[in-house]
């Protein structure tokens, strides 16, 4: 039903066959925070631990000034530093989820989508009962019974990426499975693996691709929202703890708001960026909305 | 027949699946006993303290197997029985906990719903009128912002404008109110829900109005000489209304779990902050009832909705 509704393009909007100056835009912004996630310790910014408590200014916290841009926290640490240096934990761990993911799921979709039978119904399976979970609900569960470091929290978020992303290549191969040119493929003697491999992978990976991004800004608000509950890595600045700390005490929030809001603004601005990226990439390459 | 048959069963065998990995991951990656008993629960050399441990298994039941013990929980469960909490008291019982603070979410989500379609549908149909002009452009850049925007960070930013600066909202929820105020302070928090979503649908209506502004019958309703109002309210939307009620209703369940956040920042006793809390307490039973509440809300909705679709087209049926 949906289906028709969608893909039927309304004529008077003209879609673009180019990328546009705003997804470039958004790829540089993603690109300089992938570059100061990697080289924050090299780069020079000021130590984001170091309280930098300064008598003639009285007592910490300081508003945003020259020495520093973003102001400072209760204990006089540095606001800027430290949301750059929260870069590193929130795209790592949204970079590795969502790779773990597409892994995990793409191969099960896959798999599942081509052989069909059991296979599918038992992947299948897994991937309502994963869904039956609200997300976060999950997160929050899984995270706590665990020891909370950079790699599991970036596992338990991959493993709530993979329902959706399986069941979105298990769609885009069974589009494929039966076309003409695999049945050619097997007909010549082609094993399963090589089928899949040079055949269907090409097919599915294009619109996989492009909703790696959007996934990875679904598994970057995810793990601030985790950091702002208390669940995300246990050692380490993340923006969503960044804001947590900001915004817990009505006080805090109310006299000194920069210690919330650049958090905030840098992750609305790479989640935003992510989020434009992949949904030009989409339009781009003609994929379904339905197939989502 | 046959077809609702095996959805309402794939539903319970789901639930099942839930229960089991939830209560499985709880008691093997968990330690019920330290919540239950503090630091004596590690001191096994002190002859008191092993009293007191085999005293609280067998309270509790953690001495027996844990297949067995899910078959009993699961028993007690479906009766509405959702077990005692772990502390040392076992005091209040799970199901009293769970059925003053459920209501609360409840309302919380049901308002932050009201808010998104009311919002959405008024919205999408302005921009589906003047689709591709100006007007839609700047209305499709702010859906963007908004669904950029994590709900924690919207949280913020409107704890911080209206109840810091402007002083118009309370910052915290007080149980003993009368209903109005309470109505009232469930206002942000249903903000910080619904904004999101509203551009969710937003984004989803006006894609489906566009479509239908094309089909014949909405050049006949023109050619007829209605107004233009009249058309886009009355004989567009209805029609491309179908989508959207699917996912306003798939996502009743998901914002079940998106109040998590409303509720902490806002200071609501509801099951969202309840969940945290427990989580914090390692208090397992609480925790259980409530990821089955949420899970069983998402599958009943989604099948409720699965039915639904059969009233209107029977050939989902197949």
């Amino acid at each position: 039903m949906s289906n028709t509704s969608v893909t039927a393009a309304p004529e008077d909007i003209v879609v673009p066959k180019k990328l546009g100056f705003g997804f470039w835009l958004c790829v540089i912004w993603v690109g300089l925070m992938a570059f100061i996630a990697i080289f924050a310790s090299v780069l020079p910014l000021k130590s984001p631990t170091a309280n930098f408590l300064n008598s003639a200014q009285g007592r910490p916290p300081y508003a945003p000034s020259w020495s520093h841009w973003f102001g400072t926290d209760k204990d006089a640490r540095d606001v800027f530093s430290r949301s750059m240096y929260g870069a590193r934990i929130s795209l790592t761990v949204g970079f590795t989820a969502i790779t773990a993911g597409f892994l995990i799921g793409g191969t099960l979709g896959v798999i599942s989508g081509y052989y069909k039978g059991w296979i599918d119904r038992i992947s299948s399976f897994g991937f309502i009962v994963l869904l039956s979970f609200p997300s976060l609900v999950l997160a929050i569960l899984l995270t706590s019974l665990i020891d909370r470091n950079l790699l599991t929290v970036s596992l338990v978020l991959g493993l709530l990426s993979i329902a959706p992303v399986g069941r979105l290549a298990r769609a885009a191969t069974l589009q494929y499975a039966d076309r003409e040119f695999v049945l050619a493929a097997r007909q010549i003697g082609a094993t399963n693996r090589r089928i899949i491999i040079k055949e269907i992978l090409p097919n599915v990976a294009i619109p996989m691709s492009s909703l790696a991004l959007l996934g990875m800004a679904v598994a970057v608000v995810a793990e601030g929202g985790l950091a702002f509950l208390g669940f995300s890595v246990q050692k380490g600045i993340t923006w969503g703890g960044l804001i947590q700390l900001g915004s817990d005490a009505s006080k805090t929030l109310q006299n000194a708001p920069w210690i919330a809001f650049f958090p905030i603004l840098m992750l609305f601005l790479t989640v935003l960026s992510l989020n434009f990226a992949g949904d030009r990439l989409r339009t781009f390459f003609d994929v379904k909305e339905t197939t989502l | 027949m046959r077809y609702y048959v095996q959805r309402v069963a794939l539903a319970i065998l789901l639930l099942l699946a839930v229960s089991m990995l939830t209560f499985g991951a709880l008691n093997i990656l968990g330690d019920p006993l330290f919540n239950i008993l503090g630091p004596v629960a590690g001191d096994v050399n002190n002859p008191d303290s092993i009293k007191m441990i085999a005293l609280a298994k067998k309270e509790f039941s953690l001495d027996r197997s844990l297949p067995v013990r899910y078959f009993i929980w699961l028993s007690d469960f479906v009766r509405g029985d959702f077990g005692v909490t772990f502390s040392s008291t076992g005091q209040p019982p799970v199901s009293g906990v769970i059925s003053e603070r459920l209501p609360r979410t409840i309302s919380l989500v049901f308002l932050a719903q009201m808010f998104a379609v009311l919002v959405s549908i008024p919205w999408a149909i302005i921009a589906a009128a003047r689709a591709g002009k100006i007007s839609d452009r700047i209305s499709t850049i702010n859906a963007f912002f908004l669904v950029a925007m994590p709900n924690f960070a919207i949280a913020v930013i409107l704890k911080f404008v209206f109840s810091l600066k402007l002083g118009w909202t309370p910052i915290t929820y007080m149980a003993d109110d009368p209903l109005r105020s309470r109505l009232f302070q469930l206002l942000l928090p249903a903000l910080t829900i619904g904004l999101p979503v509203a551009a969710v649908y937003q984004r989803l209506l006006r894609t489906d109005l566009i479509t239908t502004l094309q089909q014949d019958f909405i050049l006949l309703a023109r050619t007829k000489g209605l107004s233009k109002t009249r058309i886009l309210f009355v004989h567009a939307l209805r029609p491309s209304l179908f989508s959207f009620i699917t996912v306003v209703g798939l996502n009743t369940g998901a914002l079940i779990g998106g109040s998590i956040v409303a509720e902490t920042v806002f200071r609501i006793p509801g099951i969202g902050s309840t969940l945290v809390e427990s989580i914090f307490r390692n208090d397992f039973p609480v925790v259980l009832a409530i990821v089955m509440i949420v899970a069983s809300a998402f599958v009943v909705i989604n099948l409720l909705v699965d039915f639904a679709y059969t009233l209107i087209d029977p050939r989902v049926r197949r």
